[in-house]
């Protein structure tokens, strides 16, 4: 093996590697650099970073719910499903008619609507429904829309999900009409109430929306990665995500399995609506769309097929997300050309992600 | 016969939530309306065509029916039971639908502050405006019947074989006007090509002359999609690298026709031509800048970076920390037009005649390269980049170049776009601009121009003609972007040598492997 052209192509990625890193090193340089001017400039007090930092850790958990949607789908069929974000869109708006049903039930013993009087009740109801519904369309998405093309060169299901995507956006603007809708809580989930925190002579406020958006998350994270790491369930899942001929071969009924995968990304597509929702307070038919592209970013970023990977990117992208444009000194309507510079970067430079992708050599 | 109505009653199951859907859409008024005006009856409500309606849910049920007795097509009596089953479940489903919206609607419930179709107007119409009950009935008996019918019709034409009769006879009528001696006396003659594409020439550049304004400027349009289809099918159709944000070159074509010819922001007030070679030449240079770092990417991946691209450009040129340079979410104004030989272009006439000369530089140019060693590089590096390696194509070379030449096409529509309107802004750069063009490439068939030209009219020029239809135009297409990828991949008039990759597994009954179209090996 003493060819010349092995050795000139190690030579080339050597070369290509160098001036990764040094472009990295000025790159880190000139943000470093940024960031101190910005920060001894003391434009923006302590709490004024905290607030960034809770926003950003609020929304970066929502992204990784919905990342983690896309990392499944990934991890098993090696397809992006462009749709997630509408399966999502679609959760966002069950919860909000559950709310809208609810509220105009009115309660006799406490004079209130339903909502309001029994206000646990009501969430986790909203919750249930958009998770159902949500697990729906992505059950029904996979078998009319990716099945048919299994085995298909990659292009083939990637456009196919396109068009799934513009299907959904379109069918629910033309079912539910364009206008933007306001989420009605209960009570007390008002948006503007929360936890008063003082910080720095100011006071920081924790909405309870917030609270409750994050904590459920950790909790949803915290389920799906013992039911894909410690199940016998999960245990199939991965084998199908490794190998479907063998696993099929194992007495694993691999189509159950990838119709099962749709249902679990899809109802966490749902729950993520339903959060976003109560915490955003408004939502219509695009509402998906760019959430479902970050949360995407958030899934490559913590390395796609990778589980603990996508939690860590989606908290990562939402702080970044929500700190950067202040920390930069940029514009704020510049947070998405943040996140999606951080996309290109990632995948220039480190394409299997922070965590690292599993995805063993063959696949790809 | 357990068998038979469990099957007849999925069929209408599936059917049934099609139609609830449907009526959702609020299609079935839109649908009916045309219908109506199809079969010339007047229509009686404000909303609708009560007799349109009636004939569409009459074919819908049609279709289902005919469709039960696909299992068992020869038996009358399970023809008969399949044809019940289905037509039965159909009637319920609807019925019971319209009967719970016309209820609502009868009690005053607003149903229009959620779905936004079903408001009292459109509630009546579903009742051919007529009372409830008589609304209902007269739906429940028409999907009935009709179901039935339809059953019975396909075991009639499957019994009585009048399908095979008529395939048969086109045959044989195709055949005679094939092996007739005029046809192979004109139609294999050697100039027989090129005196059909003068005749071709010739309708081309006379249609303009007839066409309205509207219709010149509509057919502009169409114009300017198949010039980016041409390039995205450089890119996509012969190279095989999945671009999505190829909205930012025709932004970047678009903008510096915008903002070099005009007095604000940037005062430079240059020329039409100038300007227009340097739009070719910014958007192909951006292709290379964008491709470098980009093109080691696997497929999938590079169509999200693409898309990430995209949307960066798109929120830049919005943004107000551009503004100052970019004109900001206004856009860019009083874009000049050109003159050619001192006739000065500004009519949608002329305007359409300089497309379609920039459509046929650019398809000489495609062709050009597609026979060219560049366009055997590409195809090679399609199918297999690994072999197109070991059989010396330095594949990152002519990525590039693929990127780049499609690039400088998109510049090219942008900045005859942008000057045909006389203005640029964000609105002309969304997402769904790359993806209109990636989906007419898709549909007219990857790899060939008159399939890039055929989709262009099926995408951009259709809805012009169906204009009842815009609401749904995007709703159609994503559900015709999926239909056709499960049904036929490659589109309607495919490349040959396309048509041949996506059937490779039909022919040696080998599955094919996973992901091998743009991967990076």
């Amino acid at each position: 093996m003493s060819d010349p052209k092995p050795k000139k192509t190690a030579k080339r990625i050597n070369s290509f590697k160098v001036t990764q890193v040094i472009i990295s090193i000025l790159f880190l340089a000139f943000l470093s650099w940024r960031l101190y001017t910005v920060i001894s400039s003391g434009v923006y007090g302590p709490d004024t970073w905290v607030r960034f930092a809770i926003s950003g850790l609020i929304i970066g958990s929502v992204y990784a719910v919905i990342a983690i949607g896309y990392t499944l789908v990934y991890g098993i069929l090696f397809m992006i499903n462009f749709a997630h974000g509408e399966i999502m869109m679609l959760g966002a708006f069950s919860g909000y008619f559950v709310f809208e049903a609810l509220k105009s039930i009115p309660v006799a013993s406490t004079g209130m609507s339903f909502l309001d009087s029994y206000q646990i009740i009501s969430v986790v109801l909203a919750f249930i429904v958009g998770m159902f519904m949500s697990a729906m369309s992505g059950y029904f998405l996979e078998r009319i829309a990716y099945r048919p093309l299994r085995g298909a060169p990659r292009l083939i299901p990637l456009i196919s999900a396109i068009g799934a995507s513009i299907f959904l956006q379109n069918a629910a603007q033309v079912m539910f009409g364009p206008k933007r809708r306001t989420y009605y809580n209960p009570m007390s989930l008002a948006r503007s109430q929360g936890w008063r925190i003082p910080i720095g002579g100011e006071e920081v406020i924790l909405t309870y929306t917030g609270a409750l958006t994050f904590v459920l998350s950790l909790l949803l994270l915290i389920g799906l990665y013992t039911l894909v790491m410690r199940t016998r369930y999960g245990r199939s899942m991965r084998a199908v995500a490794e190998d479907k001929q063998t696993a099929a071969l194992m007495g694993i009924n691999v189509d159950q399995i990838i119709s099962n995968t749709f249902l679990i990304s899809g109802a966490l597509g749902g729950a993520a609506g339903v959060m976003w929702g109560i915490h955003n307070g408004i939502i219509y038919h695009y509402v998906g769309f760019i959430p479902g592209l970050k949360a995407f970013t958030a899934a490559v970023l913590g390395g796609i097929g990778n589980i603990p990977g996508a939690m860590v990117g989606g908290l990562l992208l939402g702080i970044v997300e929500s700190v950067g444009p202040a920390a930069l000194g940029l514009d704020f309507q510049l947070k998405d050309v943040i996140a999606f510079s951080i996309l290109v970067l990632i995948l220039i430079f480190r394409p299997s992600g922070i965590v690292g992708e599993v995805l063993s050599e063959e696949k790809v | 016969m357990k068998d038979l109505i469990k099957q007849g009653s999925r069929l209408g199951l599936i059917f049934g939530v099609v139609i609830i859907f449907l009526i959702l859409f609020g299609l079935t008024t839109t649908l009916s309306d045309i219908l109506g005006e199809f079969v010339n009856i007047e229509s009686r409500t404000r909303t609708g065509n009560p007799a349109g309606l009636m004939i569409f849910f009459a074919i819908l049920s049609l279709w289902a029916g005919s469709k039960s007795t696909s299992a068992d097509r020869s038996n009358f009596k399970s023809a008969l039971i399949s044809g019940v089953s289905v037509s039965l479940i159909i009637a319920l489903i609807i019925s019971a639908l319209i009967l719970l919206v016309g209820y609502l609607d009868s009690i005053d419930v607003s149903m229009r502050d959620y779905l936004a179709q079903l408001d009292h107007l459109s509630v009546s119409f579903l009742l051919y405006g007529r009372e409830l009950a008589a609304g209902v009935l007269i739906t429940f008996g028409i999907f009935f019947v009709f179901g039935i019918l339809g059953a019975l019709l396909s075991y009639w034409y499957e019994t009585k074989k009048v399908g095979e009769a008529i395939q048969k006879q086109a045959f044989i009528l195709k055949d005679k006007a094939l092996d007739s001696k005029l046809a192979k006396r004109y139609i294999e003659h050697p100039r027989a090509k090129w005196i059909g594409y003068g005749l071709l020439g010739l309708v081309i550049l006379l249609t303009p002359q007839f066409l309205g304004k509207y219709w010149n400027y509509a057919m502009g349009t169409v114009g300017i999609y198949v010039l980016m289809g041409l390039g995205l099918n450089i890119v996509v159709g012969l190279a095989g690298l999945l671009d999505l944000g190829y909205v930012a070159f025709f932004a970047i074509g678009a903008y510096t026709m915008g903002l070099l010819t005009t007095p604000a922001p940037i005062a430079l007030q240059l020329g039409f031509w100038p300007v227009l070679i340097l739009s070719i030449v910014f958007a192909a240079f951006a292709g290379i800048l964008l491709g470098i770092p980009v093109l080691r990417m696997r497929g999938d991946y590079l169509a999200i970076v693409t898309l990430g691209f995209g949307e960066i450009i798109r929120v830049l040129i919005r943004s107000d920390m551009m503004a100052p340079y970019l004109g900001g979410p206004q856009g860019v104004r009083d874009i000049a037009g050109p003159s050619l030989f001192g006739l000065s272009i500004s009519s949608e006439k002329s305007y359409l005649y300089l497309i379609i000369m920039g459509i046929l530089l650019t398809i000489l140019f495609t062709n050009y390269l597609q026979n060219s060693r560049v366009g055997r590089a590409w195809m090679a590096m399609r199918e297999d980049e690994t072999v197109a390696q070991a059989m010396g194509i330095n594949t990152l070379y002519y990525k590039l170049m693929a990127f780049a030449t499609g690039a400088a096409f998109a510049g090219l529509g942008g900045a005859l776009f942008a000057a045909r309107n006389q203005y640029t802004g964000p609105a002309d750069h969304t997402l769904m601009v790359s993806i209109n063009v990636l989906s007419l490439l898709i549909v007219g068939g990857m790899g060939s121009v008159p399939g890039v030209i055929i989709g262009a009219f099926v995408l951009k020029g259709l809805p012009e003609i169906l204009r009842e239809l815009e609401l749904y135009r995007l709703l159609v297409f994503g559900g015709l972007l999926v239909y056709m990828m499960i049904i036929r991949p490659e589109g309607i008039w495919p490349a040959p040598r396309r048509m041949m990759e996506l059937h490779a597994d039909e022919g040696d009954g080998i599955p094919p492997e996973e992901g091998l179209v743009g991967e990076e090996g």
